[in-house]
């Protein structure tokens, strides 16, 4: 039982926290697949 | 108000302190959601109310200095009442003001933002900040380094959740007649009442003498960790109260300077869309909770100095090194680089009260560590205005926008330079500022 309850405490702050962090790299992901803008000037 | 009081907090025997991180982070991970406040930015520009963005900037800035100065005075009263009065009033005041914000919306009034999210949920910010922080460094003796980490980490995590959340909630919510802001705010008032008041529930505070089972403090083993406790009006009167003030401070100036830019800076360097920058900044973010974690609970094994130390002098080497990732065009470099220089910005919030622990004990690092974050509110100004002003000026001095951003590389290092002399300087205090009456490493 106090196995369980530890079990669910931690899991009341790691669900957001893990759903958090997915929208992140989601977020993070045109870092990794997109494209350089062609060659924009730089000023 | 007895349930709130600290006594009724005090654990039962056999209670299992692993109970009590969870209801820290549910705390932090709660007010956290202050990083993640720039998705209302143009949202409420569009509101019909005439506001510009320079103007819902103030509330985001009054929030953060609302967060140094409650927490510098409040910090006795959090150690006095205990966590569970103080998780309960931090949640009043920042799910308070998000609907006072809420009602400042809907009746076009900024003030009332102002006074809302800024001043009301400010405090709410400072309070929460501090007192599950100090709670878990009287459980964790053994490990206060990975202790304070994991609660701070729940600060880096808000901002993960509170910005996404804060978007999905409005596209939830708008109508032909509403941008859906103001309800977004009374749906978050709620869900963060609902995760404040489960840590307030849950929080429990050592009994007096308590410690983990097998562990005896070391006594002279480790001259920067005292087994002394110094109250917080002699702490912040001693020289090492100055220094690691000018420690945090420098720390930060130099990480939120680049934290702050980093989706332009990103795409002003490297030429890439402003979805790319974004991810940038996403993925910085997870490297910035994750570091919290990480070198806090390294400062366990090294020594709160030796981690500082490799912040500052690792840092200002990696803040050399961005610009000539921008000369070779090397953007995983780049990436790689930053990374790592925003793991020790998060890793410097998170080890400073364990630092704070080992120079002062535990009675009152709360207060201290209240009295300490007053330098973070000094580095959220001076940090961003280095970067924009000095890249700002290059540029218009003709600079090409890629390389505008060299010189303030090199005055971050410049700061970490600083940051490291102050660390150098930290010494053991003075025996004469102990409090020999309170019980060695005891609960107050």
């Amino acid at each position: 039982m106090k196995a369980l309850i530890l079990v669910s405490v931690w899991a009341w702050i790691a669900v957001p926290l893990g759903w958090g962090v997915y929208q992140s790299v989601q977020k993070s992901m045109p870092l990794f697949t997109g494209h350089i803008q062609a060659a924009a000037p730089s000023r | 108000m007895h349930f709130l009081s600290r006594e009724a907090t005090v654990a039962p025997a056999g209670f299992n302190r692993w109970l009590v991180p969870p209801a820290a982070i549910a705390v932090h991970m709660c007010i956290g959601e202050v990083y993640g406040f720039s998705v209302f930015n143009v949202p409420l520009t569009q509101t019909g109310a005439g506001w510009t963005i320079p103007q819902i900037g103030w509330i985001y800035s009054i929030a953060l200095f609302m967060l140094g100065m409650s927490a510098a005075v409040f910090g006795t009263w959090v150690e006095r009442s205990g966590p569970r009065k103080t998780m309960v009033a931090s949640a009043a005041c920042f799910c308070g003001g998000l609907l006072i914000s809420a009602i400042g919306v809907k009746l076009k009034i900024l003030w009332l933002l102002y006074f809302g999210y800024g001043f009301t949920g400010g405090i709410g910010l400072g309070l929460g900040y501090i007192s599950p922080v100090s709670t878990l460094i009287k459980w964790f003796p053994d490990r206060p380094g990975m202790a304070t980490g994991m609660a701070i980490m729940g600060f880096g995590g808000g901002a993960l959740i509170g910005a996404p959340l804060g978007v999905k909630l409005m596209e939830h919510f708008k109508s032909a007649t509403s941008l859906g802001v103001a309800e977004a705010f009374v749906a978050m008032a709620g869900i963060y009442a609902v995760s404040m008041l489960f840590g307030a529930l849950l929080v429990r505070v050592p009994p007096e003498g308590w410690k983990p089972e097998g562990w005896e403090p070391k006594e002279h083993v480790k001259p920067m960790v005292t087994n002394a406790n110094v109250a917080v009006d002699v702490a912040w009167k001693t020289p090492q109260f100055w220094c690691l003030w000018l420690v945090l401070c420098m720390n930060v100036s130099a990480g939120v300077g680049i934290l702050g830019q980093a989706s332009k800076m990103c795409s002003d360097m490297f030429g890439v869309s402003a979805a790319v920058g974004g991810g940038f900044a996403g993925l910085l973010s997870i490297f910035n909770m994750g570091g919290r974690f990480f070198w806090s609970s390294v400062s366990d094994y090294t020594g709160r100095k030796t981690v500082y130390c490799i912040y500052f002098l690792l840092g200002a080497i990696l803040y050399c090194t961005v610009p000539w990732t921008q000369s070779i065009q090397n953007k995983s470099l780049f990436v790689i680089v930053t990374a790592v220089i925003i793991t020790m910005y998060g890793g410097g919030f998170a080890t400073i009260p364990a630092y704070l622990r080992d120079m002062f004990g535990t009675y009152q690092v709360g207060a201290i560590h209240g009295r300490l974050i007053t330098a973070w509110s000094v580095a959220a100004i001076l940090g961003p205005s280095l970067i924009n002003y000095i890249s700002t000026a290059k540029i218009a001095a003709g600079v090409p926008k890629a390389e505008a951003y060299n010189s303030t590389m090199f005055l971050m290092a410049g700061l970490l330079m600083i940051g490291l002399i102050a660390n150098l300087l930290v010494r053991p205090v003075d025996p004469k500022y102990h409090r020999p009456s309170i019980p060695k490493n005891g609960n107050v």
